[in-house]
């Protein structure tokens, strides 16, 4: 029992991020319109800094913070570092698009730091309502960020969904939090764990309370069937931050939900194990209706977000095959998450490399695109082969190894599912290249909505405001990105090393 | 030591540079291709000095890398990092330095470097110089690593990677439809033997557990692994062996590779790709020796077969290219041979001299072509006082390779022949005479015909070799000359070359001397007969040719394999073929994918209407789950 102060010097990163945002949002009121992209290199730089910071200052870390409400160690760490990467690399991607079609420059990297701040608590949080509030923050930042092209549409609508079935959750998920609370009296993960060692049998007001606050969780990382806002959600949202729902948010979560069942559910399976059967049938579900769902989708966007929901199910699948004795899973699903995200970057980025410079976002429209871009359409086909699940890429080497953590813990029929729907999934991403490599370009003549009959594509965008070529800095953004995918897909054991010393801060067992 | 993985990375590293930034670079990207094999070739000889001076029982050895092996007993070392592991499942990359590793290395990026050197000069003005390079380098990359390689999987991996490259490289020019086909056959014919290398591998890693070879080699030899597997897995690993060296039944593919670029002809015959085989039959030697090495009896028998059908056919050709590419053969079949006599020493001894001497002969080769075009010797005559350079060079290599004495194909040919003597029945060492004997005919041939006497009308104007293809010739050259010194036993440390590569038992130089005098009487007697024939014209041939005629039309025709295999193409795999094709269109195809994959997309369609876009349905989904979710605990808690 340590007193609320000490050691808060470990909190210096989150202290310091939060500054930054603040940073920004102050030096944002004094630059003039033309300059604004300055800040984006000010939130890039002041992350590199903070990563450099994190590493060297927590580097084998493992204390807990005001009485058990936080944990600094390797887990935590690694995440942080994981997720203000994928921040810089989301702002890199986005000074483009932000400058032509958005306005309010200043405060959109403000909110994107402050979600980062959000998700870095997510990922260290070990208890309930520290866990809850740091997600409110992610999801409060992400709520504006959908609803920042004012002048779509289609960005309000999909940010009023989402905030809707946003507060829905919420208030769901605290109504969990809630009902464990009364009937173990403990919100915190490992308290959670130990009373349900000790309890003489579990009471139904718990498992109504779990299954709650699976909802809650499920909604975050979009499994089904909480997952009906994603598809509109991304598809309003302006690019980068489409980009910014599947790679940092739904991380988060997983961050969030992996030490959750980790410490709180994992250390009493023997007591009490219907956990992993509830999440099996959720990841099993998941998969296959986000992949033959997205069998049907004609707007990229969405076709990435039902894309993004079946991954989903194969997460969840490796968060149900976590065992006591074994680190298999949990590294699995580290492995996946980095791959996964790096491999959706280059999709994004080179999709809002393409939007920058055509304003289109049909899958019908991108026909001929190896023609004229050649290196976009390249990059779109590899990350489409890596998230098929192809060798050299990332996406065979994760799937491998949470395909055979899923089989090892004895869930054949999830792991025998999970592969049956990536093969389906092959379908629909092959699509997309045969649509660039082998289809010509399409008439000029804007595409219809397939939900709603309007006009879509060109929608409230001057002309005047796209690119004649994707800049430099994009293309540098993706040969990084590809090349990560290359490393990650050939040779993964060094990042393995790091998530093996990740995985031993919430799995001590083994 | 443990740097030697650099020597492919440079390599590896410059394919992808020069084909995305080629233009852009001094050169085309040729300049970084050499630098690449160059910084090859300079990290080879820092491992080599390393390695000596660690040998053989220095303080590295028995440390967690190095060891002495108890086949080969030299020094061995081996680096392996963690590749990719899942559960039970580890992949490990690793290198192993041995010596023949070492001299395998040396070999390859001498005559990489070499060969690139020289098509700086003979590919110059091609529209795609930086592909060629390009290329090139992964070329050498991948053989680099095929003989770094400490595991089968690597090993496997950079084997067909050799195979791609040669397919990029014979194809080079695929405007040719002859290049086209002759790429497709190349790849092809190695595919079928590639295979069983494949089929091998496993079948080592079903018994051992691993792909690493110290573990299957401990396995076969000390039993854990029983006699049948063993024998298997070494026939196994031999068809893979026979494929891309060009064995006889898969030579084929050997002679029409020339339609590659000449400089390629010269790399893939001298250094890559065609040694790999014999390379692979060497390291895996203690399965092939493991109990009573039955498998060796294969390769010996595959070995002379392959070497005398090979020299007999040389012997009759006319295309000068396709002279060298049936010595290259018989060349390879006399290396098995030597394997297969437990010559493990003098097969590796006559891959590296035999590996000089053929580079050169093609470097030489390609400058007549590059200066007259013209392929066929009997259309040539006296290029000797057009091109002295060109025309010294060729006569080194030549006589180097029909065993002249002191030069180094002599000192190797004989250590081939002294094996075959001590462990072969007396049958094999007639016919490896035999071999021998059309050996030096045939590049005597070749040599007289096409570079003394009477310079043909319309040759006058042909001009020699631009330095830049000369240079690399003239290195070539000395190699063909002094190689063969390094068999003896110098005074000082150094006991030959049996006392660094070999396998079991350390010997040094030996010289039996009735075989060594017999062999040199051939070759100079052959040399002075072809003298006789095709320069003075003092003995007629005619007179043989007519009595053997039909013997002199099979060979001629190259014994019919290429109608055979083509026959049988015809004839029974496209007809069985066309009964696959229709099976898989109408069961396959429409049955057992069309019907479930119509039913999955209309599924699609059909799941697609849950999002209707409403928000209140998305609020009942949600409360729905959870019901679904509260019903389903409650069953399985009850």
């Amino acid at each position: 029992m340590t007193g609320l102060t000490e050691n808060l010097d470990l909190l210096t990163p989150e202290f310091a991020l939060a500054g930054l945002a603040f940073l920004v949002l102050a030096v944002d009121l004094f630059l003039p319109e033309d300059k604004k992209h300055l800040l984006a290199w000010l939130s890039v730089a002041g992350l590199s800094g903070l990563i450099v910071l994190a590493a060297v200052m927590l580097w084998g870390e493992d204390e807990s913070l005001y009485d058990g409400l936080l944990a600094v160690d390797d887990y935590s760490l690694f995440f942080k570092i994981f997720f203000m990467g994928m921040g810089i690399f989301i702002i890199l991607t986005s000074i483009d698009y932000v400058k032509q079609f958005l306005d309010h420059q200043g405060e959109f990297y403000a909110l994107i730091l402050f979600s980062i701040l959000g998700m870095n608590v997510m990922a260290q949080s070990r208890e309930l309502l520290t866990a809850y509030i740091a997600l409110e923050l992610l999801s409060f930042c992400l709520y504006v960020l959908v609803a920042y092209a004012r002048k779509s549409p289609r960005s309000n609508e999909g940010s009023l969904k989402y905030i809707i079935i946003g507060a829905f959750s919420s208030a769901i998920m605290l109504y969990g939090i809630s009902m464990i609370y009364s009937t173990l009296g403990v919100t915190r993960f490992d308290d959670i764990s130990l009373a349900l060692v000790g309890a003489l049998e579990v009471s139904p007001a718990l498992w109504v309370g779990i299954a709650l606050l699976l909802v809650g969780l499920g909604f975050k990382i979009s499994a089904v069937p909480f997952h009906a806002w994603a598809p509109d959600a991304y598809e309003g949202a302006p690019y980068p931050v489409t980009a910014y729902l599947a790679i940092g948010s739904k991380a988060a979560a997983f961050a969030l939900l992996l030490r959750l069942v980790a410490e709180g559910f994992v250390p009493a399976i023997d007591r009490w194990d219907q956990w992993q059967l509830i999440i099996s049938v959720l990841a099993g579900v998941t998969m296959v209706v986000g992949n033959l769902v997205a069998l049907a989708q004609r707007n990229v966007k969405r076709l990435m977000a039902y894309s993004s929901i079946a991954h989903a199910g194969f997460i969840l699948a490796g968060v149900a095959a976590l065992t006591q004795d074994s680190q298999l899973a949990s590294n699995g699903i580290m492995l996946y998450l980095v791959g996964y995200s790096v491999t959706n970057l280059v999709v994004f980025a080179a999709l809002i490399a393409y939007f920058n410079i055509s304003g289109k976002e049909m899958i019908s429209d991108m026909g001929g695109l190896a023609e004229e871009r050649p290196f976009l359409a390249a990059c779109i086909a590899m990350g489409m082969f890596s998230l098929g699940g192809l060798p050299i890429f990332a996406g065979f080497a994760i799937k491998f190894y949470l395909f055979t953590a899923v089989a090892e813990a004895g869930f054949l029929w999830l792991a025998g599912l999970a592969i049956f729907s990536s093969l389906i999934s092959l379908y629909y991403y092959l699509q997309v290249i045969r649509q660039m490599y082998i289809e010509s370009a399409p008439q000029e003549s804007p595409p219809e909505s397939p939900a709603t009959g309007e006009l879509v594509g060109l929608e409230g965008i001057p002309r005047a405001s796209l690119a004649a070529s994707p800049s430099i800095l994009l293309v540098s953004v993706l040969a990084i990105a590809l090349a990560a995918v290359l490393w990650i897909g050939v040779y993964p054991s060094p990042l393995l090393d790091t998530i093996e010393a990740a995985s031993r801060a919430i799995l001590p067992g083994t | 030591m443990e740097w030697a993985w650099l020597i492919p990375v440079f390599c590896f590293a410059a394919a992808p540079l020069i084909v995305v930034f080629g233009e852009r670079l001094p050169g085309k990207g040729a300049i970084l291709s050499i630098l690449a094999i160059g910084g090859g070739f300079v990290v080879f000889w820092v491992v080599l000095t390393a390695f000596l001076g660690a040998s053989p029982a220095s303080e590295i050895n028995g440390t967690a890398d190095c060891f002495t092996s108890e086949f080969t007993e030299s020094l061995t070392c081996v680096y392996e990092h963690s590749w990719f592991h899942a559960a039970d499942l580890e992949l490990v990359w690793g290198i192993i330095i041995d010596p023949l590793t070492l001299v395998m290395l040396g070999l390859v990026t001498f005559v990489a470097l070499m060969v690139q050197v020289y098509s700086l000069g003979y590919m110059k003005g091609d529209p795609n110089f930086g592909w060629y390079f390009a290329v090139h380098s992964l070329f050498a990359a991948a053989m680099l690593t095929l003989v770094l390689a400490d595991n089968f999987l690597l090993l496997y991996v950079a084997w067909e990677l050799v195979g791609i490259c040669s397919y990029l490289l014979i194809g080079f020019w695929h405007e040719r439809p002859s290049a086209r086909e002759a790429a497709k056959k190349a790849f092809i014919v190695t595919r079928i033997g590639d295979v069983g290398l494949l089929i091998g591998i496993l079948l080592l890693w079903r018994e051992v557990g691993s792909f690493s070879m110290s573990e299957a080699f401990e396995a076969a030899s000390t039993g854990a692994m029983s006699e049948g597997v063993t024998t298997a897995a070494a026939i196994l690993l031999l068809l893979g062996a026979m494929g891309k060296s060009a064995q006889v039944p898969f030579h084929v593919w050997l002679p029409d590779a020339m339609e590659g670029p000449t400089p390629v002809s010269a790399l893939i015959h001298a250094a890559t790709m065609v040694v790999a085989g014999v390379y692979l039959v060497a390291r895996a030697f203690p399965i092939f020796s493991a109990y009573d090495a039955d498998p060796l009896v294969v390769v010996v028998i595959v070995g002379l077969v392959t070497a005398l059908m090979a020299s007999t056919i040389a012997l009759v050709a006319t295309d000068l290219k396709r002279i060298l590419a049936y010595s290259t053969i018989s060349h390879l079949g006399l290396m098995m041979l030597s394997l297969g006599a437990f010559g493990y020493t003098a097969a590796i001894f006559h891959l590296l001299a035999h590996g000089f001497a053929k580079a050169l002969l093609f470097l030489g080769a390609g400058s007549v072509l590059h200066s007259t075009e013209e392929q066929d010797i009997q259309r040539m005559g006296g290029l000797r006082k057009v091109m002295p350079l060109t025309a010294l060079v060729f006569s080194i290599g030549a006589i180097s390779l029909g065993g002249i004495p002191i030069l180094s194909g002599f000192w190797s040919k004989d250590e081939i022949l002294a094996a075959v003597n001590d462990h072969r029945n007396v049958a094999f060492i007639v016919f490896a005479l035999l071999t021998a004997l059309m050996s030096a005919l045939y590049m005597a041939r070749a040599m007289f015909i096409a570079f003394y006497g009477q310079l043909r009308e319309g040759m006058e104007q042909v001009h020699d070799a631009p330095w830049l293809m000369a240079v690399p010739m003239a290195l070539l050259a000395v190699l063909a000359i002094g190689f063969g010194f390094l068999s003896f036993n110098w005074p000082g440390d150094y006991d030959g070359i049996g006392s660094f590569v070999s396998f079991g038992e350390r010997h040094g130089f030996s010289f039996t001397w009735w075989l060594g005098i017999l062999s040199a009487v051939m070759a100079v007697g052959s040399f002075l007969f072809a003298w006789q024939v095709y320069l003075k014209g003092r003995i007629s041939l005619d007179n043989a040719k007519a009595t053997f005629a039909p013997i002199l039309k099979v060979v001629e025709n190259k014994y019919y394999f290429d109608e055979v295999y083509q026959w049988v193409i015809d004839r029974v795999v496209l007809v069985f073929s066309r009964i696959i094709a229709w099976f898989d269109r109408a069961v396959v195809n429409d049955i057992g994918v069309n019907t479930p994959a119509n039913s999955v997309r209309r599924l699609g369609y059909t799941l697609r209407l849950h999002v209707t876009g409403h928000v209140y349905s998305y609020t009942l989904a949600m409360v729905l789950g959870f019901v679904g979710l509260g019903i389903f605990w409650w069953f399985r808690s009850t």
